[in-house]
């Protein structure tokens, strides 16, 4: 089984988790991306909701738990065909989350690009939008990484 | 997954408003976000449409430059389907009455 393992600066990455955990209660009742059907039926509408949102929160729980106490000793999280596709989808998740709460406000030129300087935003703008790069950067690991996993299941 | 999917053990009816909506042909159309990464969202296509690398890519700048893409096009209850897919994807993505048939 392929499987990589990205070992992590904790004094970094420890404090973009707290932005992650924050997120993970607003994802746990609204879908990252709303639902764009708006003529289906409003009980079909109702189920399709909380299926989605059940697999969003399976996705976030999971990416949450490569941070455990093994990851604060090590600093090590590991990806594989087990988990990179639901990793891949909660980093989605979250990230069109941080989009919707901070990021807004530096335009989506900006968050296409990431072609932002760091130092000339405020404090939770800056933890928010590094949140956003390092979930992008584990995105593109996984997906440069694991394409064939994801794409064979 | 369709909420006008007929039961065959009912007898005929009349068609309401909403069956005759329902019925021809429907597009799927992803619509553009500035949040997922374009190697996502192709690797998305690919997985959920089973498109080929260079289609993949071609739908994906599409969504990207113009805004919108048709990925799908065929009946309301398998588009509906797709759309929940891509939902899952933490794509946003819409149906739309196919005009051209």
């Amino acid at each position: 089984m392929k499987r990589i393992e990205v070992k992590l600066a904790l004094p970094v990455v420890a404090p973009l988790l707290d932005v992650i955990k924050e997120l993970a209660d607003s994802l746990s009742r609204n879908l990252a991306a709303p639902l764009a059907l708006k003529d289906l039926d409003d009980e079909f509408q109702a189920a399709w909701r909380d299926e989605l949102l059940s697999t969003q929160n399976e996705e976030v729980r999971t990416l949450l738990s490569l941070f455990d106490d093994e990851f604060f000793s090590d600093g090590v999280v590991a990806f594989d065909e087990t988990n990179a596709e639901i990793i891949v989808r909660a980093c989605a998740a979250v990230r069109l989350r941080l989009r919707e709460k901070y990021l807004k406000p530096l335009g989506d030129e900006a968050l296409e690009s990431g072609d932002l300087d760091l130092m000339t935003l405020d404090e939770p703008l800056r933890r928010a939008f590094m949140c956003y790069l390092f979930l992008a950067t584990i995105q593109e690991l996984i997906i440069q990484h694991l394409d064939d996993s994801i794409l064979g299941t | 997954m369709s909420i006008v999917a007929a039961n065959p053990q009912l007898s005929p009816s009349p068609q309401s408003e909403t069956e005759l909506r329902m019925e021809g042909l429907w597009r799927v159309v992803v619509l553009n976000d500035p949040v997922n990464l374009m190697s996502y969202v192709v690797m998305v296509f690919k997985k959920v449409f089973g498109f080929d690398e260079q289609t993949a890519r071609r739908r994906m700048l599409e969504v990207h430059e113009q805004g919108r893409s048709v990925v799908w096009s065929g009946l309301r209850e398998k588009a509906e389907a797709y759309v929940f897919t891509l939902q899952q994807w933490h794509l946003t993505a819409v149906l739309e009455p196919d005009e051209a048939h």
